[in-house]
């Protein structure tokens, strides 16, 4: 099997397009939970979240995920510095949710009457795909994931499937959602979101924050990488997925599932516990999601056995880019040596027995990290990152 | 290059307005192939295919799916706690629960939303109330996809096992008749076809794991791939070679004249299907003969599963349904067979099915 690296990446995350933006303000332990603008909030207990600020990639005919795709993935591909070629026969695998139903909940809420704008053909999730292979030619295997909250962390696991069982050497990979109403009003309907911004791993936590944003990677084979001496960040050692089978919204309470996807990463990566030095937690903020989560850590890593932080603290939960976007911190830690706050996080939690780096980032030397998802319908999946080519 | 899968199909599950049943179900229809009298399962159809508390609980694209999976299940007699993976295809997911969830609000504000809805608009839902009916545990995806979601979803489940990465999995599609997709489709022109509803599912499994515990190997996925050809989203392409149908008899150790037939994913959208003729012409010269089993049935994303399970039906029978105006059957020369799916924007997969 070939060995998976790390060649290129591109974000657009509530901290505004590019990934400087993006490392510059998680490492700066800024939080961009805000007023939303987008939707109306009124009536509402809960009126904030993340949103992309700034120009977005694109035509304004394309709905706000498309965009949101496209000018991430035209980061990461430019910088990985892939030619047409390599695109040509590269895959493209997103993880995505909303797709385009910002603009069709528009539609939809003035009584779906005419005049349907364009952009109504970008509604399914597979839409970001279709438009990436369209716009930057891409011919290779192309496919769109949703498992939830932990789709664009699925999109890269997929990606580097593909790879390592040689079916290609490059593939664009990543996972975007725009905020849309059903999301805002599905999580107030169930309870979930914290009126402040979100405070993971805190005693006092009460509830999530969403945003959007996408984050895009281009991971590539070992030996193709090499061959055009590209710059490798991270190398994608392992990753697990697994379902809880147990409920459609509540995690299993024991964790069994977060558990499974943990140690089958560092199975298929061949790496014992203690050489995983940080986790970027999925840390939702959510009372549930974060005592079962360091549960399930603890019973991986023991207890303390690494340095875990959530960068949803600062960007909230981007749903179906989550996962993309985390992996990127991830990478981004290790090249950087610098583990991103939990930046809201004032009074930890007794029950999660984890340094969880509150307010400021912290140097680090760190050559193995993981990042966790964790989606409705129980949807596992851990990605183990080992820094350059390892 | 794309891998040889060798992955054997023990389990077929179909719940369609036309058939419902295993295997042999499938095959009994198959053999005597006739239109449904319409494209919807009733409701009564559904209600008999699971449990009362489930019809009060879950959705009907997920009563679908559940319905649809057990039965593929049932006829492998694959243990699922010996691993089992899940991967099913859809075109819209439950949108029904979507319209219910936002008319909700619209009708009454947040007092109108339902919690309860809310899970079900994420296009996982049928993954997630699958996964726990017939406890599949291991990787389990969602695949979103125009047309060719059901045979996506086949294609990637065979990958996952034959590289090792779950022991076996339960792939297949599904989807529902939507009225408010009906009308959106013939705004853009793309209403054409004839669209149904139903979910359809095969077990898929090592052919070495198959052959050891005893199953009954109804055919074999001996090589799966997907590709894209050159396509504005939702248009038509003009290229001819499919890097898809290469790949896949490649990897499968075959050559263009091994294919004695094909099931097309041809349904009615005539600008595709005149698009698909054309790579299947391109690929295999015009010597195969080609079924659509998408004119007789209506296109749901379960007819790409459905579509692999009667590969494996003509692959035993030497027999064919022919859909062009009328239904016939034709002789062929069993043994091996192509199953391929082509989407507007391009999306193509081409699956080698054999006799076990």
């Amino acid at each position: 099997m070939s060995r998976v690296v790390v060649t290129g990446l591109g974000a657009a995350s509530p901290f505004g397009a590019g990934i400087v933006a993006y490392w510059k303000g998680l490492s700066g332990g800024v939080c961009a939970i805000r007023e939303l603008t987008l939707i109306d909030t009124q009536s509402f207990r809960c009126r904030i979240g993340a949103e992309v600020s700034g120009p977005l990639a694109g035509s304004a005919r394309r709905t706000r995920a498309d965009r949101l795709a496209i000018g991430a993935a035209a980061e990461a591909l430019a910088d990985a510095g892939l030619g047409a070629r390599d695109r040509r026969s590269a895959a493209v695998v997103v993880g995505a949710v909303g797709g385009g139903m910002l603009e069709a909940e528009a539609w939809y809420w003035h009584g779906a009457g005419d005049p349907r704008p364009a952009s109504l053909r970008g509604v399914l999730p597979c839409a970001q795909a279709e438009a990436l292979a369209s716009r930057f030619r891409i011919g290779g295997p192309r496919h769109t994931v949703v498992t939830a909250c932990s789709s664009g962390a699925v999109a890269l696991s997929e990606a580097a499937a593909l790879i390592a069982d040689g079916v290609v050497d490059v593939a664009l990979a990543g996972g975007v959602d725009s905020i849309t109403r059903i999301c805002f009003m599905g999580f107030n309907a169930l309870k979930l979101l914290d009126p402040t911004p979100c405070r993971p791993f805190d005693r006092e936590r009460r509830g999530m924050s969403i945003g959007e944003g996408a984050g895009f990677v281009v991971l590539e084979s070992e030996a193709h990488a090499r061959g055009r001496h590209a710059r490798v960040y991270a190398t994608l050692a392992g990753y697990g997925t697994t379902t809880d089978a147990y409920h459609v919204t509540a995690p299993d309470p024991d964790g069994d599932g977060m558990v499974r996807a943990m140690r089958a990463a560092l199975g298929h990566a061949g790496a014992a516990p203690h050489e995983v030095q940080y986790a970027n937690a999925h840390g939702t903020g959510t009372p549930q999601n974060d005592r079962i989560e360091a549960r399930a850590l603890a019973r991986v890593f023991g207890e303390g056995g690494l340095l875990v932080s959530s960068s949803k603290s600062m960007i909230g939960h981007t749903m179906a880019a989550a996962g993309s976007l985390e992996a990127i911190a991830t990478v981004l830690a290790l090249e950087h040596g610098v583990v991103p706050p939990t930046a809201s996080l004032t009074t930890p939690d007794p029950d999660v027995p984890f340094d969880c780096v509150p307010h400021a980032s912290r140097p680090a030397a760190l050559t193995c990290a993981i990042s966790n998802s964790f989606g409705f319908g129980g949807q596992n999946v851990t990605l183990l990152f080992r820094r350059g080519v390892a | 290059m794309t891998p040889r899968a060798d992955v054997a199909i023990t389990g077929v599950g179909v719940v369609t307005a036309a058939v419902i049943g295993d295997s042999a179900a499938l095959g009994a229809f198959l053999g005597a192939p006739s239109p449904p009298s319409g494209p919807a399962l009733s409701p009564g159809a559904v209600a008999t295919l699971i449990d009362p508390t489930e019809a009060r609980r879950l959705s009907r694209v997920c009563q679908l799916t559940i319905a649809a999976a057990r039965l593929a299940l049932r006829e492998s007699r694959l243990d699922p706690a010996a691993g089992l993976g899940l991967v099913i295809g859809t075109e819209f997911g439950d949108l029904a629960s979507t319209h219910d969830f936002a008319d909700g609000f619209l009708a009454r504000g947040p007092a109108g939303l339902s919690a309860l809805l809310f899970p079900n608009t994420v296009m996982n839902t049928m993954v997630a109330t699958t996964a726990i009916a017939v406890g599949a545990r291991e990787m389990a995806l969602t695949l979103n996809a125009p047309t060719v979601a059901g045979e996506l979803a086949v294609a990637r489940g065979a990958a996952a096992v034959a590289s090792g990465r779950v022991p076996a999995v339960l792939a297949g599609g599904v989807d529902e008749l939507d009225s408010v997709v009906e009308r959106e489709l013939a705004h853009l022109g793309l209403g054409g076809e004839r669209r149904g509803d139903g979910a359809a599912f095969v077990v898929l499994e090592s052919r070495e794991a198959a052959r050891a515990r005893g199953a009954t190997v109804l055919g074999e996925v001996s090589a799966a791939a997907w590709r894209a050809l050159p396509a504005r989203p939702w248009g038509v392409g003009r290229m001819r070679r499919s890097r898809a149908i290469d790949a896949a008899l490649r990897a499968a150790g075959a050559r263009p004249a091994d294919v004695s037939w094909v099931y097309a994913s041809a349904s009615g959208d005539e600008p595709r299907d005149r698009w698909e003729a054309d790579v299947l012409g391109a690929a295999l010269g015009t010597r195969a003969p080609v079924s659509s089993l998408g004119r007789l049935l209506a296109r749901h994303a379960g007819l790409g599963a459905l579509r692999v399970a009667a590969a494996a039906w003509t692959a035993r029978s030497g027999l064919l349904p022919i859909v062009n105006g009328t239904t016939r059957l034709e002789r062929v020369p069993p043994r091996r067979g192509l199953v391929h799916g082509l989407a507007r924007g391009g999306a193509h997969v081409a699956l080698v099915v054999d006799a076990a």
